[in-house]
């Protein structure tokens, strides 16, 4: 995968994860939905790749205007996702020369790489996450199941115990899965399910498509750095 | 701009420790009142989540998810103010409670209430059984003229 043609399938994606964004807060107060609407447009933009520089770096400054209205990330991480995105894509343009386009783009991959590798490793250090207990209480008091319905997963210890370890080794064995592209491919749609029982049992699903968005950097590194070896 | 900065940097450098630790869990709960005065012993949750979801629910929510996620803003602003309270969290929580309240999705009636105002109670497991404890209390805020809505 080519490095121009990685960063606009990452600007389409991302146009798409921010348009899908911007329509859910089309009901909120208008001070709140003025800005989604502003951003939207911009993230058409992005899509049809219409002055995809200038729409991003606009989409940025609204980005930290977001954060300014709301004191913080919206969506936690998922704003997080977006705003380092859309950060280095605007690197990426700004950058003088192909070697530091690439080091701008290599940074929101690494970052992606981290995304799973840093949350197994602050969970398999953690006893109660190696015992499922952690799991249990997700399930059983925190707030983000979706439903009623889904505390009652709360008493399938055995069911937990091997969900929490799933995801462990799935996210410490991620970085692992650079050395080949088929490898890669393959750990890229599990992440995908990931995210999407995390949008289904969690109600996360701006996480799902933002996550998805950051995947072309990826792709692109892993054969820019394994196969140029 | 300091702050900006200050609230871009996790961003730029992300720490991506998702679940780390299940910390104590905040609940929003809110009490009509018919006076600036009057005490409250009839608190209910604001939005409670379905008893149910299907797989075609929960298929729509990957495109559609607006009023879920802005509980889970409620519940950072709740984090945010049982960390450090700010007039910024609290008149967040507060216009989304009235906001559902004079909505037509409100099943709640409004009656002779006047004013409103909401705690939180933080739920956590203390050996095998859950405990819940009322953290924070609101100020009481008028609500506004039902013809004004």
């Amino acid at each position: 995968m080519s490095l121009d043609y990685a960063i606009r399938l990452t600007e389409m994606l991302m146009g798409f994860a921010f348009a899908q964004q911007c329509i859910e807060h089309f009901k909120s107060q208008a001070s709140e939905r003025n800005l989604f609407i502003v951003r939207l447009l911009l993230a058409i933009m992005l899509i049809i790749g219409f002055q995809t520089r200038w729409v991003a770096a606009l989409l940025l400054l609204l980005g930290l205007a977001i954060l300014r209205r709301f004191q913080g990330p919206y969506n936690g991480g998922a704003d997080r996702m977006s705003l380092l995105i859309l950060c280095c894509l605007c690197l990426v343009y700004i950058a003088p020369t192909q070697r530091w386009q690439e080091v701008a783009f290599g940074y929101l991959a690494f970052q992606l790489v981290l995304s799973y590798f840093i949350s197994g490793w602050v969970k398999v250090v953690n006893k109660d996450w190696r015992n499922g207990h952690a799991l249990r209480d997700v399930f059983l008091f925190s707030a983000y199941p979706a439903s009623e319905s889904l505390r009652q997963w709360s008493k399938s210890a055995r069911l937990l115990l091997f969900m929490s370890w799933g995801v462990m080794l799935f996210e410490l064995l991620f970085p692992i899965s650079l050395f080949s592209s088929t490898s890669l491919g393959i750990a890229l749609i599990i992440a995908a399910a990931f995210h999407f029982a995390n949008a289904c049992l969690f109600g996360l699903n701006r996480f799902f498509w933002i996550w998805i968005a950051a995947y072309p950097s990826i792709l692109w590194f892993q054969q820019r750095i394994f196969i140029t070896l | 701009m300091l702050h900006i900065l200050k609230l871009l940097i996790p961003a730029l450098i992300p720490s991506w420790n998702f679940f780390d630790i299940i910390a104590p869990s905040p609940r929003v709960q809110y009490a009509l009142l018919e006076s600036e005065n009057e005490t409250s012993h009839e608190w209910y949750e604001f939005r409670p989540r379905p008893a149910h979801l299907s797989f075609l629910q929960m298929l729509g929510h990957m495109l559609w998810n607006a009023k879920w996620n802005e509980s889970m803003f409620v519940v950072s602003c709740a984090e945010r103010l049982m960390e450090q309270p700010t007039q910024h969290s609290e008149d967040e929580i507060m216009q989304r409670i009235i906001s559902d309240l004079v909505g037509a999705s409100s099943k709640i009636q409004l009656n002779t209430a006047t004013h409103l105002q909401f705690r939180l109670l933080v739920v956590e497991r203390q050996g095998a059984a859950l405990e819940q404890e009322v953290v924070f209390y609101s100020r009481i805020q008028p609500l506004p003229a039902r013809d004004a809505v």
